[in-house]
């Protein structure tokens, strides 16, 4: 079902009766390849790492792979250069209660679409999936301006608030979330409920109590998914005025400052991606269970 | 199936009751989609036919109509008529139009193709199997505009660390200029490449692991050689992912590319180049730098509008796999 990172799963090859001399060399060319591959994709992340404990000089002149001396205060800097305290806090609450509610409302949803076919659900369907077809472009000005209004006319602060940034990004991610859940839903099978049914539960307590712990990789890949989006959206942010990373961390290079800090950039780089890689990896094998559950039925 | 909805022999308010729960259940989702997608989406496909630009953003709605002004503005210069065909924000436009197909049709092939190549040769048995998977996720973790950031780096003329591989290995002799110039929408497309490859792999494999070996094994046992099996067994039993993958890749090629492009091409200005610059970095622009609220929304509909035509185009070609899942 899900895809085993670890565990010793069976080859897809077939069993070769006799030793192969040109099988052999085509796995060792796969080999070759293989390492290349990896090569390619750590690189790049190996590059950032050091690059952020080289001195400014040493960064700008580009002169080697290493650096000649670990200037580890860059990591100490980087909090002090730019307010890089507040847009890491501002991330951290915006994605956090994103992630939340979402979850919550994209199970909720996710299970009426799996289970119910009621009138309106194709409908509802469609618009979910039409959602995902209309670039942003379009109603980023009617989202700025009924911000703009509500804010002017109801009082509500939705421009330049984590407030208005959390109602932004719940609307925004809950369309796909809710159909990544759908789909790891629809792999459970119903007579779990009919039996708990059967024994008096309402289909609510079913739902909550039978469905939902069985849900958890689903519930993980889509929580993990949220966060992942939510903490890598720059464009709604930075019209909206939201000081999240994003939007910060041009303060290092930007134009404003004319700081040209690449190194602390490369080092806030590392802050950035840590608490992703750090969720990522504990919950990895259920995170691709659940992403990979809804497609490979 | 006492579960299963009976159909046909309830009234409507009948069947609306029935499924109250499920009702329940979706309306805070609908609420949050009305907000935050449908009404803006509605007011924006209105906002195409008005003259909203600076002057005219308070009014917002009650902007002069001008109907399909800015549309007929975009297709004169695209098919070379009528004198609007030279203003820059028009070629600008067309510029990135034509640059998002190449960058579309790029990202998909190198993401579904190298995708497929390492999910094969990680589904063969060798030692180190879990960390070479794991290794291959890394890039996964990284967000966009971090990408951005790194490749910014990586494609430097003078020390990035691509020159000086290419270098190192004696490839090319001298340094090449990736950021400026016609280069600079391939460096575009390999960060996405990169950034896109372990989503697809992953997908890729789970496809491939729960393929039956015994299939395999009858195959050799027929005759066939590796080409054959993978031809004939592994390509259309990873169809129906392969077809999601393609859906996901043409969505992030026309509306994506924004936060990497943002990034890697200097400190934040946002503009590529024309070689590089995609339509949405281009309509942003147009919209929020220049103030051209109207002609920036008549653009996205047309974006939307190409984006719909491969949509139809991936329909036809995976209705097949698609029904099948």
């Amino acid at each position: 079902m899900g895809v085993s990172l670890s565990k010793k799963a069976e080859s897809a090859r077939p069993a070769r009766a006799t030793i192969n001399y040109k099988a052999w060399l085509f796995d060792r060319g796969g080999d070759i390849l293989l390492l290349i591959l990896i090569a390619f994709m750590l690189l790049p992340i190996l590059f950032l790492i050091l690059g952020s404990f080289k001195s400014r000089d040493e960064f700008a002149a580009a002169s080697s792979f290493f650096p000649s001396e670990w200037k580890f205060s860059n990591y100490s800097e980087m909090w002090t250069r730019v307010k890089f305290g507040t847009y890491f806090s501002n991330s951290l609450i915006i994605c956090g209660i994103t992630t939340l509610v979402v979850t919550i409302l994209a199970s909720m949803s996710g299970y009426a679409l799996a289970r119910f076919r009621f009138p309106g659900s194709g409908g509802f369907s469609m618009a979910i999936l039409g959602t995902q077809l209309v670039p942003g472009t379009l109603f980023l000005i009617p989202l700025y301006m009924t911000f703009l209004w509500l804010k002017n006319n109801l009082g509500i602060p939705l421009i330049g608030t984590n407030f208005g940034a959390i109602v932004l990004y719940v609307g925004f991610f809950l369309p796909i979330s809710l159909w990544i859940q759908r789909s790891f839903f629809a792999t459970i099978p119903i007579d779990l409920e009919e039996q708990a049914m059967v024994d008096g539960a309402t289909r609510f307590q079913a739902f909550l109590y039978i469905i939902m712990p069985l849900a958890g990789p689903g519930v993980i890949s889509t929580a993990i998914f949220v966060f992942l989006t939510a903490w890598d959206e720059l464009l709604f942010a930075w019209i909206l005025n939201v000081q999240t990373i994003p939007v910060g961390i041009r303060q290092f290079t930007g134009v404003a400052g004319s700081q040209n800090r690449y190194e602390l950039l490369s080092a806030a780089s590392v802050v950035i991606i840590l608490p992703v890689a750090a969720m990522f990896f504990l919950l990895q094998k259920r995170f691709i269970a659940g992403l990979t559950a809804g497609a490979v039925k | 199936m006492a579960l299963a909805p009976k159909k046909n022999k309830l009234s409507l308010w009948q069947r609306i009751r029935q499924n109250s729960l499920a009702y329940k259940f979706i309306a805070p989702t609908i609420v949050a989609m009305l907000v935050v997608h449908l009404i803006p989406i509605v007011q924006g496909l209105y906002l195409s036919l008005l003259d909203v630009r600076l002057t005219t953003l308070t009014l917002y709605l009650k902007a002069p109509f001008v109907g399909l002004k800015y549309y007929i503005e975009v297709f004169n210069a695209i098919f070379g008529i009528g004198e609007d065909g030279t203003s820059s924000r028009v070629t600008g436009l067309i510029n990135a139009a034509s640059n998002t197909l190449v960058y579309t049709i790029w990202t998909n092939i190198g993401t579904l193709g190298v995708g497929l190549i390492l999910a094969m040769l990680l589904n063969r048995n060798f030692r180190w199997r879990g960390i070479a998977r794991t290794l291959v996720l890394l890039p996964w973790v990284v967000p966009t505009f971090v990408t951005g950031t790194i490749f910014n780096f990586i494609w430097l003329e003078q020390g990035g660390l691509a020159n000086r591989i290419l270098l190192g290995l004696n490839i090319v002799d001298t340094p090449i200029t990736w950021l400026i110039g016609p280069n600079s929408l391939y460096a575009l497309v390999i960060a996405t490449v990169w950034r896109g490859l372990p989503f697809t792999t992953i997908m890729f494999l789970a496809a491939i692991q729960v393929i039956p070996t015994d299939l395999y094994e009858a195959a050799s046992l027929d005759g066939a050689n590796g080409w054959q099996r993978f031809r004939h067994i592994t390509l259309p039993l990873i169809k129906p992912i392969a077809a999601t993958q393609v859906l996901f890749g043409l969505i992030n090629g026309f509306y994506g590319g924004y936060n990497i492009a943002v990034q890697m091409f200097g400190g934040g200005t946002g503009f590529a180049g024309e070689y590089a610059d995609l339509l949405v970095p281009a309509i942003t622009r147009q919209t929020w730098e220049r103030h051209l609220y109207g002609f920036g929304s008549a653009a996205s509909v047309i974006l939307m509008g190409m984006l719909l035509i491969f949509v139809g185009i991936w329909y036809r070609t995976f209705r097949d796999s698609l029904r099948a899942e």
